[in-house]
Order: C-alpha cells, then structure tokens, then sequence
C-alpha cells in the first residue's frame, strides 16, 4: 500500500515521549492561517523554489513543456503556478537543489523499513513512531497498514491528528494506535471556522469518544495571537471533564515563514507576532487552574 | 548510598575558583595577541616572549639527541624557566612552552627512512614515523613512589642490571632531578610570595603551596592535595616535552587520597573541588572516569567522579575529560555531564565500552585489559602505563588513493570494478609504507628521542632499561588511521550514479571537470555532489563505504609490520586538521574542489541529508557506527546540538538514550557540543563577544574565541548543516 508523505523526522522529542521518528503525511482539510508546515496542506506534490541555491543554469527553462519558468521584468526567475502541471521535469534537472520535489508516493513497506533504522532508539527513550501531517488520518488505510506494522513489532505509536475525519476512521486504528496528540484550536466552532476554515463540532465529539474509551491522549493547543488566545479558558472548560493525560500549549512561531515563499503561497500571518513569554506563562497557568496538566512545547 | 549532590560552596572558594576562571581569560587573551591563533586545547601554558633558553646539539647537524643529551636539557631548562605561581590555586607551577620550541630534539639523518619520503610525498601520508607521546602512563606509579621514590627505582635497576651502556638510566635520572630541583625552587618562591602578600588567606595559602612542595620533593603524596600538586607537575613536565597529554583514570587514581582525607577530617568537598579547579588551571591532559572495573562486575564512578564533574564545571575553562559510557554506567553521572554541557559546554566526551572494550578484544587481548584501556587522549584510548599504542600519529589520505585510482583509469579500462580496484593497489602501498615505517620507528626513536617522560611512569622501562616503544612495556601496538571515508565514498557513488547508471556525463567529461577544477562547470558539479550521500538512507554511498572500511581494515589487519612483524590497529581519525589533509588533494568526483577540506574520520559530510529524511543525530550516529574500524580504535562521532531543540522536558533523557545507543551500536567516542544557534553565529562575528564560550573541537575542547577562523568555520559548517 502506498501513501504521500513529505519528510521523515528522526530522533523527534517533540511528537510524544521519548525519541521518536514523526513521519509528516501530505494533506490537510483544516487550512490554519498560521499552518507552519504550508507543504503539508496540499496532498499533491508540490514545487519549492530556492532562489538562493540557483545557479543559473537555465536547465529548467529548456526542459519545461509549458513554460512554466520565466524571468520578470527585473531578470528575476519565476514560475507560473497556474501554468505548472506537476511534471517534475525541472526538479529532475536542477542539481542546485534551488527547484525540488515536496511530497513522495512511498510504499508502507519502504516506509517500515526506514522506521525500523531508529528502533535501539525508541527501546532506550521508551519512544517510537509518531505519525503526523498535514491530517495523516486523511490517508487512513494507509495510516492504519503502517500502524499496523509497527504495533505487530512492539514500536510505541503515537497519531498527531485535528480530528476532523470520520469516527469510523479512529475505529480503524484505534487497536493499533497507543497515543493520540490532538489539537484543539479553538473552543467556539464559529471561532474555530474563521480561523480554520471549519467548524469543530465533529472534532469535539471524537474528542469526546476518544476520552470515553479511554485512549491516551495529548490534547495541543497552537497559542496564535488575536486567533485564540481568548479562548484558553473556554477550551480549558470543555478538557476539564475528559481523560486528558496531557495539554501542550504550542506558542506560534515564524520558522514556517520561508515556506511559503518558496511554494509561492499567500502567507496570511506575516506581520503577526510571537506571543510573550509572560502570555504563554498566563495561559498555561489558567490551564493548570482547571487542573489540567499543562506545559509548553 | 554514593553521595551525588552537587557541591556547595562558601565565599571564599567560589571566589577563588572564579577568579581562576578570570585568570584564564587573562591569560588567554595574551597568548592570542602575542601568539594568535590557538587551533588546540588550551594547554595551560603560560607564555613568557622574553624567556629564552641556549640549546647544546650533540650532533653536527644541529639536532640534539638521545638519553643522555635530551635529559640534561630538561633538567637545565626547569631549573631557568620562570617559576609561575597563581596565588588563587592551590598548586604551583606552570609550563612555558615545548622544549623543542627552543632546542631542535629530532632523530638524527642517519635514522631516517628516506626511501619511504618518496612514497609519503606522493600520496600526502602522515607516516607516524617518529611519533610522539601517544601513550600514558600509569599516573599511580608516581603517586605511590614521588619524585625520590623514581629516582631511587633508577639507581636501583641500574646497580641491578649493571648495563653496558646506562645512557637510559642517566637520562632518566636527569629528568626527575631537574623535577626535584624545579619542585624546591617552586617551594622558595612561594615563601618568597608570602613574605610580602598582605591578604591573610592568600599569605596561608601561599605557605600552604610551599609546604606540599617541599615534601614533594623528598616524599610522595598521601594527601589529595599534595596528589593534585604531583599531578600538575607531572603534566608540566608532560606538556614540556613534545606536548603529552595523557593522563589516566582520573576518578580511580585520586580516590585513595580523598578518601584518607575525608575520613581524617582534613578535607572538604569545596577544597577537593578547587584543589581539581587548580589542577585543570594548571593544564588539560586527558583523562577518564567511570568506567567497568578490569572484571566488569562494577562501575567506577565514586564520589570523586562527581567532584571532577563540579570541578570543570565551576571552574568553567577548557577541560578533556571522557566519561566511559556503558549499560550500567551511574545514570546520575550520565545525567549531570549532559547538564553541564547544555548549561555551558563544559561538559566531558564520552568514550563507548563496547566498540573500544570488544574491539580491542580482537586484536588478542582479554577483556580485562580491554577494560582499563582508558580514553586519555583526544580521541585515543590506552591501557596507562602498560601499552605503547602509537594512536593518532598516521594519516592514510583515501583522497589520494582515490585521486592516482582515476588517474590509472584514464590509461585503462573505464569501469567501477577496476576504479575500485586501483583504488585498493593504492590504499595498500599507503598502509604498507606507514608499516614499514614503523618498523624502522621501532629501530630507531628510542635512541633518538626516547619517552623520557612516559618511561618513568609505565611498568617494565625502567625495570628493563628500554624504552617503550622498543620493549619497555609488554604491549605494542601501532595504529594506523584512514581518513576522508566520506569524500571518497560518495565520490565512488556520484560516479556509480551519473556515469555508470543514469549517464548523465561520461567518464571523459568527468575527468574534463576533475582537471579544470569544476571551472565553468557548476552544474556538473552539483550534480555529481547532490546525489543520496554517505548518512542517507539506502545511499549507494554506503555500500562504497562499507567496501573502502572492509578493505583498509584488512590492509592493517593481514599482517603486521614487514620486518618486525609489529601488531598493527586501524582507526578512522583526523582530529581537526580536515582543512590541511584536503589542501593538496584536487578536486574529487563528490563535487569538492581542489583544496577544500576532506570529510572528517569517517563520518558523513556536513550537510549530507536531502529530500524527506531531514538531518538528524541518529542518521549520523547510525552511518558512525557502522562504519566503525572495529578493532577498538576509535573513530569518533561528531555531534552538535541545537541547545534551543533540547531545553524541553525530556531533553536530556533523550540525549542519554542517544549515547547509550551509540554504544550499544559499537560507536567508540561521542564529541557533543549544545550550542545555540545565535550565541555561536556571534562568536564567529566577533569572538570576543563571548570569550568565554566553550566548544568541542573534536575529541578537545578549547575556547571558541581561541581557535582561527578557518577551524571556527568547521564547527559552524557542522552546526549549520543540522
């Protein structure tokens, strides 16, 4: 079985307990203004363009059959997006590495093998594999056919999920799967719509299910300045009353800015600003009043 | 229950041990504008531009040589060099520089082997002919008999052996005279000091100084300080003469002494600390702790391993010590030197006791020896005081071998099978000249420029009359390191790749690119470089790798020196010095161009990772492992992480779990650096920004603001390529 991912991230002590190896799935049906993986959002493969590491050659000019590649009017190179049809071609040819390739259709059994490379790794961290994205849920036999593998070898697996998939999706790896991180965005669903492009309703009640059947599970909060940070209260309320081992709170930072330029996406968030130390403090506090276990991340 | 708490100090020690640490930045700051550039650890020396020294040669051609000659030039410059005395240590003295900085002590014309030059010149070697001082003795020695008690054994295996030529033993006996009279001369000028000193702490301590050392003189140690002061003598002495730095089981050797002392109510924690604060001033020979006992039934961390760990920490300079790594290693010790590391860089390396113990094993030896082989250099190993292990001495450049392979290719058939194999014809002619090279070492250094030092602190030279490189001590072995695994690896991949496979450029156009240096040609370049490289997974770099490892081994390994049939032990090693090994080299098909440096030992280029698998420690903690020689020399792992990555809960857990994984995958030596990006990006700016920032070299560490640019430029390359 084959799925799309876009990188593996090994000895990540990030994604769960211990050293893990977080494999990043392609695809996304929430589109989070301040998404700091922007790679992981489309489920096709993409073109990054590092103008930085270009030489000049011209080779992508010549191999590209729709033209795609252009200089402006100041002598810039540039592509076309509308034009670009995802042949590849020019990523195939630039040796420069300013033009590659995000996104991979790999086999689950290749993709096995890779995690098995760090297993000593995850046996002395009491780590494992954490499966992330993008929604790796989106890709959910797949998903399940790894898990699977890697339950069946006694590797500690973890799912980074919104939660915004069917429940029969969870029933499917639910057997397989040791811990769930769960992001919560926001409390109020037309909040969440605004900021997310969808409502969270479906998201709380797997949630809920999730809580009730007694699956261990790190609740993650992304802490973005005027999109929710009035809404830790409110999100503390609704965690209050569930099974939750553990909430993270991930303050918003700018390392995915680059991304988008080099993908040629609308970067919403640029002028935004990293939150205070002292606002993070608060919020975790307010979190921990609820008797929540709360830490950053 | 061992005592693991950090210690605690009052004012006056913490003042003192910072004003240790200030002094050092002082002293630093002069040795930089007077001399420049250190590219190594930081020594200890202290340095005198006026102080000079008149050599006597015993030869025509100006060298000075042999037992005799080399031992009184020893005595006689201990007895002019100043007399340095830091009144916020609690030990006296200082070395001023190597002896051979002011006398030319060489192996005379007629003791060279001339006809191996030839072949050294063409292929770039570092023959380790003529090595020096990669060995250790066993520090105990010392401590049990002092300066009167070596003397005496030297008069005693005279009398009893009665040579006919007793240059060895009055040689020797010229060393530890002109110890006792430097000793004494210390003592009378630390009287001299408190005669006039008007702090009243500062006037005992001084009398304090000069009592331990007028017993040292006539007397051993029997208490830890007076063990310290010894100590910082030997290393004096050591530094002295072609640079030693080996210590020993550091923990192991002192814990006697504290011990005694705590038990007879004369010492504290905070003076145990300072007295190895003033220890570690004084300079930063190489040491060990922790570590299986020679039965493997305990581990050897004490209470004094604990005291070393503060005492680096707290004295905040540059410090070698390496901590023996293994399944039941104190985990708290484990925990304690990653907390110091990621606090302030002043952390230890960590020696692995699978690949160096089970290694070594190979060559013959049982385990209990392997397990006091003891990690005492900058990244050698050796059992102190019993083995002559000639260890970082030798260069076997696979670039050159790689360069006349390709060469040989243009006249002959145009094929991966053959490249290899012209490859291989010159990796032997390499080894097998090191080898003879060797033989003729053993011939000839120890009438030459014999270990007047390590022969008084090792079991059998003096015993014997011998130098230990011809017989002195039981054990021989004669190391021979490869480097630039990486270069050539990937270079034999690119080529696999692009020509072989997917035909990109023929063999013609690649030979075009080598000659013109990559002129015009960047793309090609790129492409050859860009390819899956040595530390991706599934990279055909690896197969290349692990064929080139197999081959050198076995080169080293089927047999030892030609005629004197001397063992020999194949390491992976370049120390820092990546820059010098790649300044002849041309340009290598792995898109290097000519003069850059090489890859390091054998581990990946920096920046090797692409595509999906982004860079991680394990991706080249893995292909380090792997790769490993396997005989118990080490070749070491380079690791620099992003201190920001890893201040999170867990951090440190997951940094144990690294090391105890690198072992247990038959790693031999984990060089670690925690840095921040930002802090170090400022100190390559200006590194007199932060004077004080300590990194990890290779297996030394040394103030970063010390090093010169281009040596600067590797750390940052490692660290920015993560």
């Amino acid at each position: 079985m084959e799925g799309m991912i876009f990188n593996i991230q090994r000895f990540s002590i990030h994604d769960g307990p211990g050293a893990r190896t977080t494999v990043f799935f392609k695809g996304c049906n929430l589109k989070c203004k301040w998404c700091h993986n922007p790679e992981s959002i489309s489920a096709k493969v993409q073109i990054e363009f590092n103008p930085e590491r270009c030489i000049g050659c011209g080779a992508c000019f010549k191999v590209c059959p729709n033209c795609a590649h252009y200089l402006d009017e100041n002598k810039v190179h540039r592509i076309n997006r509308i034009k670009c049809d995802g042949c590849l071609l020019c990523t195939e040819i630039c040796y420069a590495n300013a033009l590659v390739a995000v996104g991979i259709q790999v086999d689950s059994n290749y993709l096995f093998k890779s995690i098995l490379t760090d297993e000593i790794y995850y046996k002395n961290s009491l780590g494992g594999v954490t499966f992330s994205g993008g929604e790796c849920m989106l890709q959910i036999d797949f998903l399940s056919d790894i898990l699977n593998k890697c339950k069946e070898r006694g590797i500690h697996t973890a799912v980074d999920t919104a939660g915004n998939v069917p429940w029969s999706y969870f029933e499917k790896i639910m057997d397989d799967t040791d811990l769930f991180l769960y992001d919560v965005k926001a409390a109020d669903t037309n909040r969440h719509k605004q900021i997310t492009g969808i409502g969270n309703d479906l998201i709380l009640q797997n949630l809920r299910r999730l809580s009730e059947i007694g699956k261990q599970i790190y609740v993650r909060i992304p802490f973005i300045l005027d999109y929710n940070n009035d809404q830790i209260e409110d999100i503390a309320e609704i965690l209050k009353p569930l099974n939750i081992t553990k909430v993270e709170l991930l303050p918003y930072h700018k390392l995915g800015n680059s991304k988008y330029t080099s993908l040629g996406i609308k970067n919403e968030l640029l002028e935004i600003q990293v939150p205070r130390s002292e606002m993070v403090d608060r919020a975790i506090e307010i979190l921990r009043e609820k008797g929540l276990n709360a830490e950053k991340s | 229950m061992l005592n693991t708490d950090k210690v605690i100090f009052s004012k006056l020690y913490a003042q003192r041990i910072n004003q240790l640490h200030e002094d050092k930045l002082t002293i630093n700051d002069v040795k930089m504008k007077q001399i420049g550039h250190l590219d190594f650890d930081d020594w200890g020396f202290i340095h005198y531009p006026d102080f000079k020294f008149e050599a006597k040669p015993n030869h025509p051609s100006g060298i000075v040589y042999g037992y005799v000659a080399i031992g009184e030039h020893l005595r006689r410059f201990f007895n002019e060099i100043p007399k340095y005395i830091n009144k916020n240590s609690a030990l006296a003295g200082a070395w001023v520089g190597p002896l051979q900085n002011y006398v030319k002590i060489d192996i005379i014309p007629e003791d060279q082997p001339r006809e191996l030059f030839e072949v050294w010149e063409k292929y770039d070697t570092k023959p380790g002919f003529g090595g020096m001082n990669h060995c250790a003795g066993d520090i105990t020695i010392g401590l049990k008999l002092g300066w009167e008690g070596l003397l005496n054994k030297i008069k005693y295996y005279r009398e009893v052996n009665s040579p006919a030529n007793a240059a060895f033993y009055d040689g020797e006996e010229q060393v530890v005279l002109g110890m006792k009279e430097w000793i004494a001369d210390l003592a009378k000028e630390a009287r001299k000091m408190a005669e006039v000193e008007t702090v009243e702490a500062a006037r005992i301590n001084l009398l304090e100084i000069a009592e331990v050392n007028e017993w040292l003189v006539n007397n051993p140690p029997i208490t830890l300080k007076q063990a310290c002061q010894f100590i910082a003598h030997f290393q004096t002495l050591d530094r002295t003469y072609f640079v030693g730095g080996a210590l020993d089981q550091l923990d192991e050797a002192l814990r006697p002494f504290y011990e005694k002392d705590i038990s007879d109510g004369i010492l504290t924690d905070e003076q145990a600390v300072w007295y190895l604060a003033s220890m570690f001033f004084n300079d930063t020979h190489y040491s060990q702790i922790a570590g299986l006992t020679p039965d493997g039934s305990r581990d050897m961390t004490s209470r004094m391993s604990f005291i070393i760990l503060d005492a680096m920490h707290y004295i905040h300079i540059p410090i070698n010590i390496a901590l023996r790594v293994h399944d039941k290693v104190n985990p708290e010790l484990l925990k304690r030197s990653l907390e110091y590391t990621m606090e302030d860089g002043t952390g230890v390396d960590y020696s692995c006791n699978v690949g160096c113990e089970e290694g070594f094993v190979k060559n013959g030896f049982p385990l209990q020896l392997a397990r006091m082989r003891a990690k005492i250099g900058c990244n050698w190993t050796a059992i102190p005081g019993r083995e002559y292990p000639l260890q970082d001495v030798t260069r076997c450049n696979f670039g050159f071998a790689l360069y006349y392979a390709i060469q040989d290719l243009r006249q002959g058939e145009r094929s991966m099978e053959f490249l290899f194999e012209r490859f291989c014809y010159h990796t032997k002619v390499i080894v097998d000249s090191i080898k003879s090279g060797y033989d003729k070492h053993y011939e000839v250094v120890g009438r030459n420029r014999p270990e007047m030092v390590y022969n008084l602190f090792m079991h059998g030279p003096v015993e014997r009359g011998l130098n230990c490189s011809e017989g002195g001590v039981d054990i021989l072995n004669f190391n021979i390191d490869g480097v630039g695994l990486a270069t050539v690896a990937d270079s034999f991949a690119a080529i696999q790749q692009r020509i072989v496979k997917e035909k990109r450029i023929t063999w013609d156009e690649l030979f075009e690119v080598l000659d013109n240096n990559f002129e015009e040609n960047e793309n090609i370049r790129l492409m050859l470089k860009n390819i899956k490289r040595l530390g991706s997974p599934d990279s055909l770099s690896e197969n290349w790798a692990v064929k080139i490892r197999n081959y050198f081994v076995w080169c080293c390994k089927y047999e030892g020196t030609p005629k004197h049939h001397l063992p020999i032990i194949p390491g992976m090693f370049s120390h820092g010095n990546i820059g010098e090994l790649g300044l002849k080299l041309p340009a290598t098909p792995n898109g290097r161009k000519a003069g850059e440096p090489i890859s390091h030992s054998n581990e990946p280029d920096p920046g090797f990772a692409l595509g999906i698998n982004t860079f991680s420690p394990t991706l080249k903690a893995n292909a380090v492992a792997l790769l490993q020689p396997g005989y118990g020399n080490s070749a070491p792992l380079h690791l620099d992480i992003d201190a920001d990555m890893i201040s999170k809960e867990g951090g440190i857990d997951a940094l144990v779990s690294l090391i105890h994984t690198h072992n247990q995958m038959g790693g031999t030596l984990i060089n670690l650096n925690c840095l921040t990006k930002k802090k170090l990006l400022e100190a390559h700016e200006d590194p007199q920004k932060h004077p004080d920032l300590i990194v990890r070299v290779t297996g030394y560490s040394a103030f970063f603001a010390s090093l010169s640019k281009e040596y600067r430029q590797q750390i940052i390359d490692r660290f920015l390529s993560i």
